[in-house]
């Protein structure tokens, strides 16, 4: 959603062509990422005539604010969910940076990985809006995650299996 | 001017931003050097939107304010004590990858 999205074209924008083809998950109720992506995907094809790229839906896993109860329910269907499209796709690289539709996504492949049907390297970019406390996409996912990047030294202090680089969007 | 698809053009004949605390709005007005006064809801006060209005307020970036303060500080506000806001970089995140997937 929104700024996550930006966020996240931020961080595409100096991957190499070897970063490819991309294949972008969103929420089904997202209705401003998808002209955002193409209009990014279309800049890159001037550079990269070769450049690939999917788009694909799934249920939105949790509403803001949306109880922590339901939120459970509603995260182990979006896992359902995405299993199968996990699957599909078995990419070598995933990577995120916040918004609840990640979770689901992330530990579906966590899944395939622990059943050896696919070994995906889990990428978590927390927001540069978090500066001193993480989200709950990041509380969940600094377990689950290959490489956890905070972009804040104050969180580098709290979580000291993050990685810092500085402001990276 | 409810929800206009950019706000890009006034945003580069302003000479004043004064904005809420989102992430987005923050960082369009300082990436394209603009003073910026950031007006603080105060009854949002569990708003994370916070914590980065309050970071770049400690660094020096931007002015800081609630509804009730804005007069004031419009009135006292001194905009050459503005740091300049220096960009995030993406290229050090394409560097640790590439380091990650031995690229480089």
């Amino acid at each position: 959603t929104g700024g996550h999205t930006t966020e996240i074209l931020r961080l595409l924008s100096c991957l190499s062509e070897s970063y490819s083809p991309r294949h972008y998950v969103l929420a089904d109720s997202d209705k401003m990422s998808e002209a955002k992506i193409r209009s990014f995907e279309q800049k890159r094809a001037e550079t990269f005539s070769e450049s690939q790229f999917s788009l694909d839906r799934i249920p939105r896993s949790r509403e803001v604010r949306q109880s922590w109860i339901s939120s459970v329910v509603t995260t182990l269907y979006s896992i359902l969910y995405s299993l199968p499209l996990t699957y599909k796709r078995k990419p070598d690289l995933i990577l995120c940076n916040g918004p609840g539709t990640c979770v689901p996504v992330c530990l579906s492949a966590f899944l395939l990985g622990l059943l050896l049907i696919k070994r995906t390297i889990i990428v978590y970019v927390e927001s540069i809006c978090r500066v001193e406390t993480l989200s709950l996409s990041g509380k969940i996912l600094y377990y689950f995650s290959d490489y956890f990047i905070v972009q804040w030294p104050e969180l580098k202090k709290k979580y000291p299996k993050s990685v810092y680089l500085g402001r990276i969007v | 001017f409810r929800f206009k698809e950019s706000l890009a053009e006034h945003l580069q004949s302003a000479d004043l931003v004064i904005s809420h605390a989102g992430a987005g709005s923050c960082l369009e007005a300082l990436e394209n050097g603009k003073p910026l006064i950031v007006v603080i809801n105060d009854k949002l006060m569990d708003n994370h939107q916070l914590e980065l209005a309050k970071q770049l307020h400690r660094d020096g970036c931007v002015l800081y304010c609630n509804c009730s303060t804005l007069v004031e500080t419009l009135q006292s506000m001194d905009l050459s004590a503005l740091k300049p806001f220096t960009p995030g970089q993406p290229e050090k995140f394409a560097s640790f990858l590439d380091k990650v997937f031995g690229l480089q």
